[in-house]
């Protein structure tokens, strides 16, 4: 078995029959995540000064180039992979894009809980707003969420196929 | 299918950062990302007053930079602005540039000082508001760290509504 006939090792067998690669199962995971992703591109985009602060706050990256730039582009790259997955275009590259932002969400989220469990506040108490564009929430939840969120993403990108889908194709005469 | 996956994610990538600095470059409140922070001095020595740079003050002295009739900016949101704020504030939301830059502005003089003030000791938007305005050449500036919850909390006037 070889990446290029279309599987990949994580199919959980030659025909890629493993539950969580269910065609139905599959759409309600794009759908669940584009609806996810594009609200909380919608809540960023047109506010960069709000959203450069958020990110500061995680205290990863200080004010500057870098810092604006992902202030500028990243609900951009959000709303761009939501839209991909509700037509079912470059699932793949959108769904790669999403592993590698729920994996930077939840180290730095976890960063920021560790930090607030090192003060004294209780792991269950921890109440924050995480920037993500839903508002404040519980630290647990979040965390439990992104978790969710890079599950599907992961199984969105391993899958053998999928079904509804946008598909060019040429004319063969 | 992984190169694959790797060339639609940088062409979405590639679309979502043109996207985003075209729409950023014709908003309201865009930001310029290339911008290098300058490093502004700041004093907590209260003897400096009308020294250039960012200057954290407390309570009493806020309490006089009032009575002074210096200008004050109120960083918060205008429903908070709205229920209370210092008397003769002037609102300049930090998280809407685009709007009141064009209007504040032009109320303020770069050569008296400016004092700028939040919600309350923890919240930063002053400090984030009086950095822009020193960057914008207002350098005389004065952050009242204790905000309206401190200056509300000890008694002193309070106006409502817009001024």
């Amino acid at each position: 078995m070889t990446w290029s006939q279309g599987a990949s090792p994580a199919a959980g067998g030659r025909n890629g029959s493993h539950w969580i690669f269910n065609p139905y199962l599959l759409l309600a995971f794009r759908l669940l995540l584009a609806a996810i992703f594009i609200y909380a591109a919608v809540q960023k985009i047109g506010r960069p000064h709000a959203f450069a602060d958020e990110i500061h706050g995680y205290g990863v990256v200080d004010y500057g180039p870098p810092l604006y730039i992902m202030a500028v582009v990243l609900p951009w790259i959000e709303l761009l992979c939501g839209f991909s997955l509700v037509a079912g275009v470059a699932i793949r590259g959108a769904a790669l894009i999403l592993i590698g932002l729920n994996a930077m969400f939840l180290v730095v989220i976890a960063k920021k809980t560790i930090g607030y469990v090192s003060d004294g506040t209780p792991f269950m108490k921890i109440y924050f707003d995480c920037g993500c564009g839903f508002g404040a929430t519980y630290a647990w939840k979040k965390l439990l969420e992104d978790a969710a969120y890079l599950i599907m993403s992961l199984a969105l990108f391993a899958a053998p196929r999928h079904r509804f889908v946008v598909s060019i194709r040429r004319r063969s005469s | 299918m992984l190169r694959n996956a790797i060339l639609q994610g940088i062409a979405i990538a590639a679309v979502s950062a043109v996207v985003g600095f075209a729409f950023n470059s014709f908003s309201r409140n865009g930001i310029n990302p290339f911008r290098v922070p300058v490093k502004v001095p700041a004093a907590t020595d209260s003897t400096q007053a009308g020294a250039e740079g960012i200057r954290v003050i407390d309570l009493e002295e806020a309490r006089r930079v009032v009575e002074s009739g210096v200008s004050v900016i109120d960083a918060r949101r205008r429903d908070e602005y709205d229920e209370g704020h210092i008397p003769g504030a002037i609102l300049f939301d930090y998280y809407d540039m685009g709007t009141y830059r064009d209007r504040v502005l032009p109320l303020l003089s770069n050569e008296g000082e400016i004092m700028v003030y939040c919600s309350e000791i923890t919240c930063e938007d002053s400090e984030l508001l009086a950095n822009e305005l020193y960057l914008l050449g207002f350098t005389k500036l004065l952050v009242f760290k204790g905000g309206f919850a401190e200056w509300s909390g000890a008694g002193l006037p309070v106006e409502r509504g817009d001024l």
